[in-house]
């Protein structure tokens, strides 16, 4: 071929030395595919001769058609799970707002942050089943235990959002305002919480949809909502009800998300637009 | 201010310009600054006289706004001193006169998403105790910034956000805010850099008139000269290449 003879007059690039490949990406991904090839174990499932597609079938005729009998029952459930989002929403959002400004960097002081950063983090490791469980011991399996657990599970997230939105804020007009003998309590007032507030009450949106999402689980430890009526249905195999109920579900969930990302969009997007 | 008063903090020998006694304003003191390890400008003794306007004037980069915010306490000087003499007849420093150093900043430092209304009302803040203004200005205020906003053509925008005006309306707005302050010094950094001729005259005349009817001094950096010439009293040059060599004259 007349490309070889070509090639041997070309210069000699020097090779790329095998250790200069290795960095923390293809290090870390290399460790993820040996991860996963020592966990096929885990495909083998009960080891039982169980055909799984004849089990779908079965599980899928027996939720049709939907029972929506149970319709009066699940809308009152849906209600009580909606109630109790709203609730730990709203908590949620008056007690993460002043412990977001003390692990915000730019308005906190070091010590302060790095505590309240500590148990900010160690408070979204704990899982919303888990509130939920501490909730339903300390009160007893009713919709406030639902209440707790969320306010708690929603504390950890919000804060995070909120000191990084506060972070992000433009200094220099808080600056501007000190320049011309403003106090602190002003200067928040007036330079950073105009700034702040459309990410304050985007973020509460968010959280409210995704309380709502996790309402209907934590019923299943008995914290109250439509999440309990589900758990019994399914105790009892009346497939066909519990299905009902998950549409029941479904139809406001999916249209809470495409309102709510419209609203966030449209609050957040004009915040960015003024700055 | 009395001649007493001015005879015992006055420093002989170091006035470039004829000030008449008991009018004193700003005095600055040997006023040495560096930035980035070259001398801006060095020993330099003004003594700018109460409702004046000073223009500052030099090439980019000689630090007109170095100048501004040493005057105004922002910056600390390598040496020598600022001195203000207040209405009160006594002598600050500039961090003990914030209260009355209506600040226009060059990137004018607006909340964005506030009304102009709002912003114009901010410059009072340092007037008023927190509690006071936690929720909302008086109507005499208000009053007040509407008719500034007013006197620089924005009466149509005061509900208009900030961050939604065009450049030269925030500059009007930055201004107006340093005024609402009721301040007994302005000073301000390229006022006029994004405004058009009108505007820019505007401005200046509105300066002028603070100057003449509430003896309020403005200290302003400043590029085109023939505004220097028409508006100021006097015309601070710094030079570029000898720190020293800075020049205070009269326009008029």
């Amino acid at each position: 071929m007349s490309d070889s003879k070509d090639t041997s007059s070309l210069p000699q690039i020097p090779p790329l030395p095998w250790h200069q490949r290795l960095n923390l990406m293809s290090i870390s991904a290399l460790l993820f595919l040996g991860a996963a090839l020592a966990s096929m174990s885990a495909m083998k499932g009960s080891g039982r001769e169980l055909d799984y597609w004849q089990n779908l079938k079965r599980f899928v005729y027996r939720c049709l058609p939907p029972d929506f009998s149970v319709s009066a029952d699940a809308f009152k459930a849906l209600g009580e799970t909606i109630q109790i989002s709203v609730l730990a929403t709203f908590f949620a959002i008056l007690i993460a707002f002043p412990i977001a400004i003390a692990a915000a960097s730019n308005l906190s002081p070091l010590w302060l942050r790095s505590i309240v950063r500590l148990f900010m983090n160690a408070n979204r490791t704990v899982h919303v089943l888990l509130w939920a469980l501490l909730a339903v011991v300390l009160v007893g399996p009713n919709p406030l235990a639902g209440v707790i657990a969320l306010t708690f599970y929603s504390l950890g997230y919000l804060c995070k959002f909120y000191s990084d939105s506060l972070e992000s804020l433009d200094m220099k007009t808080a600056e501007a305002l000190r320049a011309n003998g403003a106090g602190l309590i002003q200067v928040f007032q007036y330079a950073l919480w105009p700034q702040a507030k459309p990410f304050i009450w985007s973020y509460a949106i968010w959280m409210l949809e995704y309380n709502i999402r996790s309402a209907t689980v934590i019923g299943y430890v008995g914290a109250g909502g439509i999440g309990l009526l589900l758990h019994s249905f399914q105790e009892y195999g009346h497939w066909d009800k519990f299905a009902a109920v998950l549409l029941i579900i479904l139809v406001p969930v999916t249209l809470l998300d495409f309102l709510g990302e419209r609203i966030r969009n449209k609050i957040t997007g004009v915040a960015r637009l003024k700055q | 201010m009395t001649a007493a008063v001015l005879e015992e903090k006055s420093l002989p020998g170091t006035e470039l310009v004829a000030v008449p006694r008991g009018i004193v304003h700003i005095q600055t003191q040997n006023l040495t600054l560096s930035r980035g390890g070259r001398i801006l400008f060095q020993d330099m003794n003004l003594t700018v006289p109460r409702g004046k306007l000073v223009s500052v004037v030099g090439a980019s980069g000689t630090g007109k706004t170095s100048l501004l915010l040493a005057l105004a306490g922002l910056l600390q000087p390598d040496s020598g001193s600022v001195l203000y003499y207040g209405r009160d007849e006594r002598t600050h420093l500039p961090h003990a006169f914030k209260h009355e150093i209506g600040f226009v900043f060059q990137e004018l430092r607006l909340v964005p998403n506030t009304s102009l209304l709002t912003n114009v009302l901010c410059g009072q803040l340092g007037r008023q105790k927190w509690w006071k203004t936690l929720f909302g200005f008086s109507r005499t205020h208000q009053g007040a910034a509407y008719e500034l906003l007013r006197q620089l053509g924005l009466a149509d925008l005061i509900h208009r956000n900030a961050g939604e005006t065009s450049g030269g309306q925030q500059q009007r707005a930055a201004i107006a805010r340093a005024l609402m302050q009721q301040p007994e010094v302005v000073l301000a950094d390229e006022p006029v850099a994004n405004l058009d001729a009108d505007n820019a005259a505007l401005v200046l005349k509105l300066f002028r008139r603070f100057a003449a009817e509430k003896g309020i001094t403005l200290v302003c950096a400043m590029h085109d000269m023939a505004l220097v010439d028409k508006y100021s009293d006097f015309v601070l040059e710094l030079n570029e290449r000898n720190p020293s060599a800075w020049s205070l004259a009269q326009v008029r």
